[in-house]
């Protein structure tokens, strides 16, 4: 989705920076969004409360409150996808083969 | 209920909206689950304490299950799932699981926010309500389900599935908006931004989905 996204967009995105928490994303506000998400995973060395100031600031009243939202979406998803095991298509893995090995996330 | 009074920017009317039926929902018995046993599940997960004496007589693996998968869905596995199973029955499993999962998502929107949690809503009285799909199984899945993708993951239970599925526009994308690359919340966020979010969440939680 962010890689398609990012294409009808015009950004010059690599989906390697999702896993690189310091990389430019080439995406307006990109890494902060990103710095965002670290800081709800209680990564060290970054506030939360720094990190919603500046969306606030820089993005704007309303993109903060869709970051909050996504990210709540989000973490029911993925509660959703572990809890009930629904497989990814083998189309779709065969779509993202090169993001799954990109982000590491092949099976052992 | 769900004011956002302390919030740092104005929250967008769908959301308190969606989360205040979201609430008188929860408060109702479920397909499987009595109100009172929905209602210590969602305690349970969110607070983490010891097993409570009286349990709403759930089984202690139903109970684990909503524990490890609202606190670190990362280290969630099947086994937790087929005990579960075995002891409480798919159709409580599953409910089990959209309650927590529906949990994490309002919580989750509250922490982002900096905002307390919003106090969980008074149980109230009745039966299940019994309204479980037919004729399902497990497709190479954990639990029983129709065909299709994520949207359909809970519809064992139809109610439910509707519930989860309801929360989709207000907290991300509309059926019909999530079919357009270029979507774009004007003033707010496109959709690669919101993407950034989603994404970093999901391997952070360690879900490809």
């Amino acid at each position: 989705m962010l890689r398609e996204s990012a294409i009808a967009f015009d950004y010059e995105f690599d989906p390697a920076t999702i896993a690189d928490p310091v990389a430019p994303m080439h995406i307006p506000g990109g890494e902060m969004l990103r710095r965002f998400v670290d800081a709800l995973f209680n990564h060290p060395g970054i506030s939360l409360q720094t990190v919603r100031d500046e969306i606030l600031d820089s993005l704007g009243p309303e993109a903060l409150i869709d970051s909050c939202s996504v990210f709540g979406n989000f973490e029911m998803m993925n509660r959703v996808a572990e809890g009930t095991g629904i497989p990814l298509s083998p189309r779709e893995i065969e779509r993202q083969t090169d993001l799954i090995e990109t982000l590491g996330l092949a099976s052992p | 209920m769900f004011t956002f009074s302390e919030s740092p920017a104005p929250v967008r009317s769908d959301i308190p909206e969606s989360f205040r039926r979201l609430w008188d929902t929860v408060a109702e018995p479920g397909p499987a689950l009595t109100a009172l046993q929905r209602h210590v599940v969602l305690d349970l997960a969110r607070t983490g304490t010891p097993e409570p004496s009286d349990a709403g007589g759930l089984p202690r693996a139903l109970l684990e299950l909503a524990q490890v998968l609202y606190t670190t869905p990362a280290s969630f596995d099947y086994t937790l799932v087929a005990r579960a199973s075995r002891d409480a029955g798919y159709p409580a499993t599953v409910e089990v699981i959209a309650l927590v999962a529906i949990l994490a998502a309002v919580d989750g929107f509250h922490r982002a926010l900096g905002v307390r949690l919003e106090e969980l809503p008074e149980p109230g009285t009745g039966d299940p309500t019994g309204r479980i799909a037919k004729g399902l199984a497990p497709r190479r899945t954990h639990v029983p389900m129709p065909r299709g993708a994520i949207p359909v993951a809970l519809d064992l239970l139809p109610d439910v599935g509707a519930t989860y599925r309801s929360l989709f526009g207000p907290l991300y994308m509309t059926p019909a908006e999530m079919g357009s690359s270029t979507f774009s919340r004007t003033p707010g966020l496109d959709r690669a931004q919101m993407e950034v979010i989603s994404s970093r969440t999901s391997l952070l939680n360690e879900c490809f989905y």
